[in-house]
């Protein structure tokens, strides 16, 4: 086994240990936000301790949180972003909104659902899920991540 | 001397976060979770789908009956449907595990299907009435309230006026 091969498993042993997780609203009313800013901020719940922290670049993120049902306004936005986000990287939608448009579902503004346009992986329903079913679907998305890496 | 109190306090209650995902999480009693639909006592009003704000239940009908379909994941845990269903047919209970891998998305729905019968009576194709719904007491017998059951609308209101009083 070469230097490099060695250096590379390492890496990536110790990179599954602490995903990032980045947060994009694609249009939500806010409800989810809070939430998931909850799920981070408050010692209650704690997300960091399944070695998540919340990011500010989508260039260092390995977890995307979408919230929202993809206004139309918003869309090219959000794709963009997106496409930031490098590979491997896992895409959790949060809320009823980015998986069946929920409350503002068939409306012309919306181009729900989220998965017609990214590759979402783990559905968290709630209209706003509470933070523990966030946890639950962030703890999904790293043993997803764990595989991809 | 504050810090000493606050110090105490903690040794004492422990560290406050909740440990889940590692252990069980507290659940609050009057939580809105995930909608049951119990068939034995669904009349088919249909009021649950008239209320329902993002058109989360749906009733279909079939060569075999009045389907009933209800998404998770469109589902906003409102709860105007429990609270309009006449007969207790839709409860909601406090389970809120429900993130699920994308994969499994179409089986967070649920399914159930009101079976048509015939008429002992005209032999009309008719729905099949609820057996058993919760909170409605008709002043009949058990055996006559049997028998109504195996009737269509319009024979129940004929045998219904030709009986006359309840007793």
């Amino acid at each position: 086994m070469t230097l490099l091969q060695t250096l590379n498993e390492k890496a990536k042993q110790i990179a599954v240990r602490s995903p990032w997780i980045y947060r994009i609203n694609a249009g939500s009313c806010n409800g989810c936000d809070v939430e998931c800013a909850t799920t981070a901020l408050i010692p209650r719940y704690d997300v960091e301790r399944l070695g998540c922290q919340y990011c500010g670049s989508p260039r260092h993120a390995d977890i995307v949180l979408i919230t929202g049902p993809l206004t139309a306004r918003i869309k090219d936005d959000v794709l963009r972003v997106f496409a930031e986000v490098p590979d491997p990287k896992v895409t959790v939608a949060v809320g009823v909104c980015p998986i069946s448009g929920g409350i503002f579902r068939e409306s012309y503004a919306v181009h729900a659902p989220v998965d017609q346009y990214l590759p979402v992986d783990v559905n968290v329903p709630g209209c706003p899920p509470r933070p523990q079913a966030i946890i639950e679907g962030i703890a999904q998305a790293i043993a997803i991540w764990r595989e991809r890496i | 001397m504050n810090f000493l109190k606050i110090f105490v306090r903690n040794l004492v209650n422990g560290p406050s976060t909740v440990s889940f995902p590692f252990g069980p999480a507290w659940t609050p009693a009057r939580m809105r979770g995930r909608i049951e639909f119990k068939l034995p006592s669904c009349t088919g009003c249909r009021a649950c789908e008239q209320v329902c704000a993002p058109g989360a239940i749906r009733f279909d009908k079939t060569p075999e009956g009045l389907r009933f379909m209800m998404w998770h994941n469109t589902c906003v845990f409102c709860g105007l449907c429990e609270f309009y269903c006449p007969t207790d047919a839709i409860h909601q209970s406090d389970d809120w595990h429900m993130a699920h891998a994308v994969d499994q998305k179409f089986s967070m729905a649920i399914r159930e299907l009101i079976p048509y019968t015939n008429c002992s009576a005209c032999g009309m194709k008719t729905l099949a009435s609820a057996p058993n719904p919760v909170g409605i007491n008709p002043p009949y017998t058990p055996e006559e309230i049997e028998q109504h059951r195996q009737l269509c609308p319009a024979c129940r209101k004929k045998a219904l006026a030709e009986r006359g009083n309840p007793s």
